[in-house]
């Protein structure tokens, strides 16, 4: 899909069904630089359905993790960057992603997305077993994210229909009063 | 699409149909002039920053109004 379409669909990426642990989403800030790049701060709230000793564990009140999200999106370039690192209360275990949207170089309807994560353990220490867990969760939502936006471009697509078809009937439909009219 | 503040949603809903057309047919058109959705973003804002406050979320920089993790675009 081209750039645009790609990078529209991002902006709304949320509710789809590849994601459904993500429960709210929220614009913290939002202004276009001096340089006529678009920032956005965005607030996630999910819900991962921690197993109930986690729960009890860390309390029930706290299940909702939190991800802070800073987009750029340069209509001139044509890049939109998406940082995005989560927010827990536990603190012991953090992921930072990084996504880059760009026009595919050589193929004009197509994007390119480069995506890396980096996933930091503070005090408590994992055994490679979990942190390899954690890798291969990352790198196989990294193709939901994918589907994801496939998803959203769709409905976009679809909704554009409806509107196209109805506003068609309408035409159709003063053309015929129309035309009734003056017999 | 909920808000975090569950009072916010529709806030949110009105000021993201502004922002989305906005977007689109604006802004990724290179017409990036005035933002035609300032005041209900202002509003929509100032429920969203109540509502964080209640939750105690710990967001960093939120007081800021400019990008906060202090990685600005590169230009090549």
């Amino acid at each position: 899909h081209p750039w645009e379409t790609v990078t529209t669909a991002a902006m709304q990426k949320y509710p789809n069904p590849m994601n459904p642990s993500v429960v709210g989403v929220d614009v913290l800030d939002r202004h276009v630089d001096p340089s006529g790049k678009l920032h956005s701060h965005r607030l996630l709230s999910t819900e991962w359905g921690i197993p109930s000793i986690v729960k009890s564990l860390i309390g029930t009140c706290r299940t909702k993790t939190y991800v802070q999200e800073h987009s750029v999106v340069d209509p001139v370039k044509k890049t939109m960057e998406l940082k995005s690192s989560n927010i827990s209360f536990t603190n012991l275990v953090s992921v930072d992603e990084r996504l880059v949207y760009k026009p595919h170089p050589h193929e004009p309807d197509k994007t390119v997305l480069t995506q890396e994560a980096i996933i930091s353990v503070k005090g408590v220490s994992l055994s490679s077993y979990l942190e390899g867990l954690m890798a291969n969760t990352i790198s196989s939502n990294a193709n939901k994210g994918r589907e994801a936006l496939e998803w959203v471009i769709n409905r976009l697509n679809a909704e554009i229909e409806e509107f196209t078809a109805s506003a068609r009937g309408t035409v159709r439909n003063s053309m015929a009063a129309a035309a009734f009219v003056e017999k | 699409m909920n808000s975090v503040g569950e009072a916010c949603t529709e806030l949110k809903r009105e000021y993201d149909q502004c922002f989305n057309r906005w977007f689109a047919e604006k802004f990724l058109k290179g017409e990036s002039a005035e933002d035609p959705c300032g005041q209900l973003f202002k509003r929509y804002q100032l429920c969203v920053q109540k509502a964080i406050k209640e939750k105690d979320i710990p967001i960093e920089g939120l007081e800021f109004m400019g990008p906060s993790k202090g990685k600005t675009e590169n230009s090549s």
